[in-house]
């Protein structure tokens, strides 16, 4: 990732707009006035361009540079974002602080795929989220210090949010687990064959639910439980 | 330069020694030199199988010692001349014979055999590293249980992180009225579960273990389904493909008759 605030060029646009892996960084040009900032933003997000803004949410990091802002002169550039709304605003500061921010974000949780079969006896553990693709066989044990998603026949054991992750979950294309441990809670599977399972916390009780209400439910979670976290 | 097989299952009884004995004898009914090497070295009984054990003065271990040469060890099979049988010791363990001398010996033996048929001791220990370091090849026996299939799975596993060359599955002792019942798992189920190249399947039948009993190959008994199940797994072997055979049960007047009035 590119920041950089220190030499700005004078025919530069008021905000520049980078896109990342962690999802777009605004840099706010700390010699603009702030006037001139909220006009161009709001044209920026709202008007021609905004178009190139639609979609999913998407996670915004703002950096305003070295300026010293005013709470009024701050609620006046958070309300401009505020008017598109699949932008979640996931840091705001000067360059230093916002750089930290996403890239703690992206170091939090690493993410793995695991290609093949898993087979009994061989354990595996992950640091992170993890997909499976294939099956875990009878007696395999999966550890994942996130979450586990298993493209294929879950027929062994999860144990996922192994660190004490208790917003881990375990998903399954096929959910039929000897055993799931989501953090320090142990569950024994029910003799069931499901397709399209994920099992997850709620208190300290597992739960099982169909996978087309974890997307929902997914995004909940992450504006509340996870971010305070991070 | 031959190729050396390794039959083995993780779990005890499921008939790797059976099986190494009668596939061994098919691949010398369809012409080719085969040596037979018992690895379980304390429990020997290819030689029982085989209908050898009268004959035994050398074995394996005192090869590896050497105590004599390999030659001497090695005894010729009654019915067949390019079968032979290099024995395992009795009163020895497992630790007589070591991952180098045994890679060497079965070295030794490819240089003369087309097929070097090693049969693999229950278990993952000492015992089973042994006989898998020569193999270039794994044949991994299992029967329609759970407790087989795991193992088999655990074994499966070992072997491919020993990169020993693609195994290949043999399910052994099917019983398709159970299958058909729902009391046994299915082939379908099996295969899935391990994700293994099926290399054959042999019907359960008493006259398996009556013929080995006997030390008399079933394989030679062409009226048995196991037999043709059995040399379907040489023909395998040797690149052939042979489609799976049908396990149904040879039905009588009644079962004919059931058939064609109701369906199944």
């Amino acid at each position: 990732m590119i920041l950089e605030s220190e030499p700005l060029m004078d025919h530069r646009p008021p905000v520049t707009v980078k896109g990342t892996r962690e999802g777009l960084t605004f840099l706010l040009d700390e010699r603009a006035d702030v006037d001139q900032i909220c006009a161009y933003l709001e044209t920026l997000i709202t008007g021609e361009t905004g178009k190139l803004f639609e979609g999913p949410t998407v996670d915004v990091y703002v950096d305003y540079g070295k300026r010293a802002l005013t709470p009024q002169e701050t609620w006046r550039i958070l309300d401009v974002f505020r008017k598109r709304d699949n932008f979640l605003v996931r840091a705001w500061g000067s360059a230093k602080e916002v750089r930290d921010t996403s890239r703690r974000h992206r170091d939090a949780r690493a993410q793995h795929i695991y290609h093949g079969l898993v087979r009994s006896g061989q354990p595996l553990s992950f640091d992170g989220d993890v997909v499976i693709i294939g099956d875990v066989n009878p007696s395999a044990v999966v550890e994942a210090t996130g979450d586990i998603y298993v493209f294929g026949r879950l027929l062994g054991i999860a144990h996922a949010g192994v660190g004490g992750d208790e917003t881990a979950v375990v998903a399954a294309a096929e959910f039929a687990p000897m055993q799931i441990r989501i953090a320090d809670v142990v569950s024994r599977a029910p003799q069931m064959r499901a397709t399209m399972e994920y099992a997850y916390l709620e208190g300290r009780e597992m739960r099982v639910a169909e996978m087309k209400y974890f997307l929902p439910w997914h995004k909940i979670r992450k504006r509340s439980g996870r971010d305070e976290r991070r | 330069m031959g190729t050396a097989i390794v039959m083995t299952s993780g779990k005890g009884g499921v008939g790797k020694t059976t099986t190494t004995a009668n596939v061994s004898t098919a691949l010398a009914l369809l012409g080719k030199k085969v040596c037979m090497v018992d690895a379980d070295i304390g429990l020997r009984n290819l030689d029982v199988v085989m209908g050898l054990e009268n004959r035994i003065i050398y074995d394996i271990v005192d090869v590896a010692n050497g105590d004599c040469r390999l030659e001497q060890a090695l005894i010729r099979d009654k019915r067949f001349e390019h079968l032979v049988l290099l024995p395992a010791a009795q009163t020895k363990d497992k630790r007589a014979l070591s991952v180098d001398k045994m890679v060497e010996l079965v070295n030794e033996l490819k240089q003369s055999f087309d097929f070097v048929m090693i049969d693999c001791p229950a278990g993952i220990e000492e015992g089973f590293r042994v006989a898998v370091a020569p193999a270039d090849m794994a044949i991994v026996v299992t029967t329609p249980e759970h407790t087989a299939v795991r193992d088999a799975d655990r074994v499966l596993g070992l072997l491919e992180r020993d990169k020993v060359g693609e195994p290949r599955l043999v399910v052994n002792r099917i019983r398709p009225d159970m299958v058909k019942r729902g009391d046994m798992l299915d082939i379908d189920e099996i295969v899935q579960v391990l994700g293994c190249d099926l290399l054959g399947v042999i019907p359960d039948d008493e006259r398996v273990i009556r013929n080995s009993n006997r030390g008399e190959p079933v394989v030679l008994d062409t009226s048995v389904p196991a037999a043709t199940a059995y040399r379907n797994i040489a023909r395998r072997i040797l690149g052939e493909s042979v489609p799976l055979m049908h396990l149904e049960e040879k039905s009588g007047l009644w079962g004919r008759l059931r058939k064609w009035v109701g369906g199944r």
